[in-house]
């Protein structure tokens, strides 16, 4: 029986297979269930990270500098849509869609899957979305959106104080490392990080908390059902209140940017490239950090073009420099108030008479001191008042190098402060260590020479710093505190007391003669009388400067060419600090005009406009902002105009 | 070689049902209601496309078997040659008026009827190789050169298949026909012998490069479907993911989230078994296969039973085809065997698989009623074999 046993084998082999099988759905399905049960949830269970509304950003009186505005978008399904380009033309009609921009959604279309939405158009007008929803039922697979953009209302005006944000690049999501949640944040279409100024340096205070909520997909990732999870909302950023008053902001903006030479008849007024910074002397509160020019933060936001990029980066006015912390000049004489101080450390009293007969001999040559004429005989007031170069070179030989660094440095020089912005410079302060140092690698040039002490005393030579450091130190003067500049004066939880500034070790009787010297600087016809402030309550005492960019430059019979006559590239620096009223003092300034020829012609007037809108306001004053109890300002409640678009061809639509 | 049939015996139509099998009708009818259930909930609770017309397709089906199975049994010994050549015939035509579907030819349309002529001949094979050993004496099965006209007669219609290309069904085909020259009795030693042979052959197709490299990656993707989640393995891993989160007692009817949100591919047909295993889980695959295993063995107690060697030899023929289709797809969902293209017979959709395999029991049903006939009385080899 052949067959029968060879069917009957065939019948055990299938039945033993059959085992198997069965074997098999016995590991599948009950062994094994749970990890597949898991498997099966994670296929259709997507976690979506819900991006948290970015913390705003205020002034000390709460203003808004840095807002979320909404975002009027107008999106396209594709797959509700039967004629796409037909579509594109009827949206076209109310809102502007160049023909590359629809080519762009027509390209987008064809990329991703048919239910993912394509954005059309954005930043539309309150109008213009009102229309589209209007047309709403008739343009099927149109959809809008509102979303929020980072607004910032002042444009360029405040720019190098708040920064801005941009698109997370790889390295900003590579930084984040294991934090997932973090990192899917991040890689949300439309998510923004800070990427300048306070944006940056406070962005995780701003961000915020991401919530997240679990939606089941299906296999191709539409999203069938949401499932919102209570426990895990997204939480609004933390709110900044800065210690900026926008409106002296823009003030001191629109008085930096003013010509400094008045444009003749159908001429093109000059471009002025200067920075100011305005500070309570008490409590450290810098109320201006102005630096002409500047870009509009808005442009980086939604990626800046390239054209604008590469015009912003060749500019010679280097709008894209925050020149009140970035900017390292040579003090000049607004130096001279450090020299005097030092000088009265090193046992000479203000009383200390030096003839100035225009020039001295000194090692192998002459210095020539700014008055070829020569001041005749001053004492250390006189010279603060004339600003009289050779009277600090007669105090250069009397005091060491070291202890002129010891003192610029006990005044805020060469130091960096905690504003939370980057980019700080930290200036020179050179002394005999400084410059061995900086000359490491070449030990022959490490020696200290006197003769560089001369040019150290009046600012020149190695010596740099920057607007705010030369705030600092105007405060410091005025105080003889050790004032500690701020910008954030408030976060959501309310505001930060300013902190103690101790007083600075040194004899009150020290700091009296330079104060007198910078009082008659502008009040009793010195060097800045024209800068001079009338009302009577809010006294200036300031102190001009004039810096050397290059080597002198002499015209072919050896005349020294004046500043007017030279490209604007080698002319002069121009500064002036001040602070007000002389007695009992509040605010301190200063100002610097790159290659502003004059300190008393270019900066000193500047610093008075500034300082007349400071001290009319009086900031200090006012009650200000409170972000955990009190309502923001209103843009439309605003006393001041808002600045018109630093460029009216682009930008929104 | 015709040979002498003797008259059938008459009988009203009362005794023909009576004579019927009819448990192997109520575990076919089974199957197919499973497979109407599943292919409704596939639809995602609706009759069309797939529910209704595969009750409709059931019916037909269930007319043909009854046809087929009143239909004497000396009778279609008589029709295995021509059923056989016919079926050749239509393979044959395919690359010629065939439809071109998922980048195989295998369909031809035959006055409005989709027709897939491999699944026709997976039965007409089985037929015609059961007439050629019922009319060869038992001593030359074994016998070297009467193998020559059996292996011709398989090596045609699968190297037609292969060449369509569909691996699965030309492997599928093979195998059944070498089962019927098995259960002919064919010699071990020669079954060795052509095993190593056969081995050799399927090397030189590999080296020759004649399967197409999707058919490698499909064969080499079961061994590991996790490597390349969304390649070649990708349909293996999400349905054994709806298998396995089916559990003991699955997920309910309408309810498996693998088949609804569109995980698994071809819920419909080949990979019908997974959103059954999903929604019913362990005790609903073991009772579907207790089913199947039914049938086989309802099939396997004809075949013991019948005294015709012709008859004996279909019906264990297409047993073995149907039970290897259940193996291999329940297999290849699994992960066990290639995913190779097997229907799940009676429950996945498709009209040809469906028609053929109930006149395939047609004819298992009319060996059942006609078993205590032999359809060759006279022929000398029969005397042979018994002895």
């Amino acid at each position: 029986m052949v067959f029968s046993r060879r069917a009957a084998l065939f019948s055990g082999g299938s039945m033993l297979l059959f085992g198997g099988i069965g074997y098999r759905l016995w590991q599948l399905q009950v062994r094994d269930h749970e990890d597949y049960q898991v498997r099966a949830d994670n296929n259709r269970f997507n976690q979506r990270v819900i991006v948290p509304l970015r913390g705003e950003i205020y002034d000390r009186f709460g203003v808004p500098l840095a807002t979320n505005r909404q975002n009027f978008r107008v999106l396209l399904v594709a797959e509700e849509v039967k004629d796409i380009a037909g579509t594109l033309a009827e949206v076209s009609k109310i809102v502007d869609l160049t023909p590359q921009e629809q080519e762009r959604v027509l390209r987008e279309v064809q990329r991703k899957r048919a239910f993912t939405p394509i954005e059309v158009a954005d930043n539309l007008s309150w109008e213009d979305f009102a229309k589209v929803n209007f047309q709403g039922p008739k343009l099927r697979g149109i959809h809008t959106e509102v979303g929020y953009t980072r607004d910032y209302p002042f444009k360029d005006q405040t720019a190098f104080v708040v920064g801005y944000v941009g698109a997370p690049s790889d390295v900003d999501i590579d930084a984040v490392g294991d934090d997932e949640k973090t990192e899917r944040l991040l890689r949300q279409p439309g998510f923004r990080i800070g990427k300048a100024g306070l944006e940056r340096s406070h962005d995780e205070e701003l961000r915020g908390k991401a919530g997240s909520t679990i939606v089941q997909v299906n296999a191709h990732g539409r999203v069938i059902e949401e499932y919102p999870n209570e426990s895990d909302k997204s939480i609004q950023g933390g709110t900044l209140g800065l210690t900026i008053d926008a409106e002296l902001q823009m003030a001191a903006m629109e008085v930096l940017a003013r010509p400094v030479i008045e444009p003749k008849e159908g001429e093109e007024p000059e471009k002025i490239s200067a920075s100011a910074v305005v500070m309570d002397v008490e409590t450290g509160d810098v109320i201006v950090m102005a630096s002409t020019p500047a870009y509009d933060p808005n442009e980086f936001n939604v990626g800046i073009r390239q054209s604008l990029w590469e015009s912003l980066n060749k500019d010679p006015l280097k709008p894209l420099i925050n020149k009140p912390l970035a900017g390292n000049y040579p003090p000049g004489s607004t130096f001279k108030l450090i020299t005097a101080i030092a000088a009265q450390e090193a046992g000479i009293k203000p009383s200390h008479r030096v003839h100035c007969g225009g020039r001295i001999w000194y090692g192998n040559r002459y210095f020539n001191c700014w008055k070829r004429g020569g001041h005749g005989t001053l004492d250390m007031k006189g010279s603060i008042k004339h600003s009289c170069d050779v009277y600090y070179w007669d105090l250069a030989q009397r005091v060491d190098i070291d202890k002129i660094a010891e003192v610029a440095h006990r005044f805020g020089l060469g130091e960096t402060y905690d504003l939370g912005i980057g980019n700080q410079s930290a200036g020179v302060v050179p002394s005999r260590e400084w410059k061995k140092n900086y000359f490491a690698s070449t030990p022959e040039r490490q020696t200290w020479f006197p003769g560089e002490t001369l040019s150290v005393a009046i600012g020149q030579g190695y010596v740099t710093a920057t607007p705010l450091q030369l705030a600092v130190m105007t405060a410091r003067i005025a105080t003889g505190k050790q004032v500690q500049p701020r910008l954030i004066r408030a976060h959501a939880d309310g505001v930060v007391p300013p902190p103690a500034s101790p007083d600075i070790n040194i004899k009150l009787d020290d700091l009296i003669a330079v104060r007198d010297g910078m009082n008659a600087v502008t009040n009793e016809w010195g060097t800045a009388a024209r800068s001079r402030l009338e009302d009577p309550d809010w006294q200036m005492a300031g102190k001009t400067g004039t810096s050397q960019v290059a080597s002198l430059q002499y015209d072919a019979r050896g005349n020294r060419i004046k500043n007017e006559d030279l490209p604007r590239h080698l002319r002069d620096h121009a500064l002036f600090v001040a602070f007000a009223p002389y007695e009992n003092p509040k605010y301190a300034i200063s100002v610097v005009v790159e290659h502003g020829s004059s300190g008393s012609g270019a900066a000193g007037p500047k610093a008075r406009d500034i300082m007349k809108a400071v001290t009319a306001k009086n900031p200090s004053a006012l009650p200000g902002f409170n972000p955990a109890t009190d309502e923001p300002v209103k843009m439309a409640s605003l006393a001041y105009e808002l600045p018109a678009s630093t460029n009216p061809g682009g930008g929104s639509r | 070689m015709n040979t002498l049939v003797l008259p059938d015996r008459r009988g009203g139509l009362r005794k023909n049902l009576a004579a019927v099998n009819w448990w192997l009708v109520i575990f076919l009818s089974l199957l197919a209601a499973t497979g109407v259930a599943t292919l409704y909930s596939v639809a995602d609770g609706s009759w069309t496309p797939w529910a209704a017309n595969h009750i409709m397709r059931y019916a037909l089906g269930l007319v043909i078997l009854m046809i087929a199975a009143f239909i004497p049994l000396r009778f279609w010994l008589s029709l295995s040659y021509p059923a056989y050549f016919f079926s050749l015939g239509l393979l044959a035509l395919v690359p010629f008026i065939g439809e071109v579907n998922m980048g195989a030819q295998r369909w031809i349309v035959i006055g409005g009827f989709q027709l897939q002529p491999s699944e026709i001949m997976k039965i007409a094979l089985v037929m015609g190789l059961a007439r050629y050993y019922h009319g060869l004496d038992f001593k030359r099965v074994s016998n070297p050169f009467y193998l020559i006209i059996p292996l011709a007669m398989i090596g045609l219609p699968v190297g037609l298949v292969f060449l369509q290309p569909d691996l699965g069904t030309a492997i599928l085909l093979g195998l059944s026909g070498v089962v019927v020259i098995l259960l002919a009795g064919l010699s071990w030693r020669i079954v060795i012998v052509g095993a190593i042979l056969g081995l050799m052959g399927v090397v030189t197709v590999i080296q020759m490069d004649l399967i197409k490299p999707y058919q490698i990656e499909r064969i080499t993707s079961f061994t590991n479907p996790d490597a390349d989640p969304l390649g070649a393995g990708y349909h293996l891993a999400q349905s054994k993911i709806a298998i396995g989160s089916g559990g003991v007692t699955g997920k309910g009817y309408m309810n498996g989230t693998q088949s609804q949100l569109d995980f698994l591919p071809e819920m419909h047909t080949d990979f019908i078994f997974t959103i059954f295993g999903e929604e019913f889980g362990f005790f609903g695959t073991v009772a579907l296969l207790g089913l199947y295993l039914a049938v086989f063995l309802i099939g396997t107690n004809i075949a013991m039973k019948a005294k015709s060697h012709y008859g004996r030899l279909v019906t264990m023929g297409i047993c073995i085809t149907f039970i290897s289709y259940v193996l291999i797809n329940t297999g290849m969902v699994m992960g066990l065997a290639p995913v190779v293209g097997v229907p799940l017979p009676l429950v996945s959709y498709g009209g040809t698989v469906m028609l053929t395999m109930m006149a395939a029991f047609g004819l298992v049903m009319s060996t059942w009623i006609n078993r205590d006939q032999d359809t060759l009385r006279t022929s000398m080899s029969y005397y042979g074999r018994i002895n």
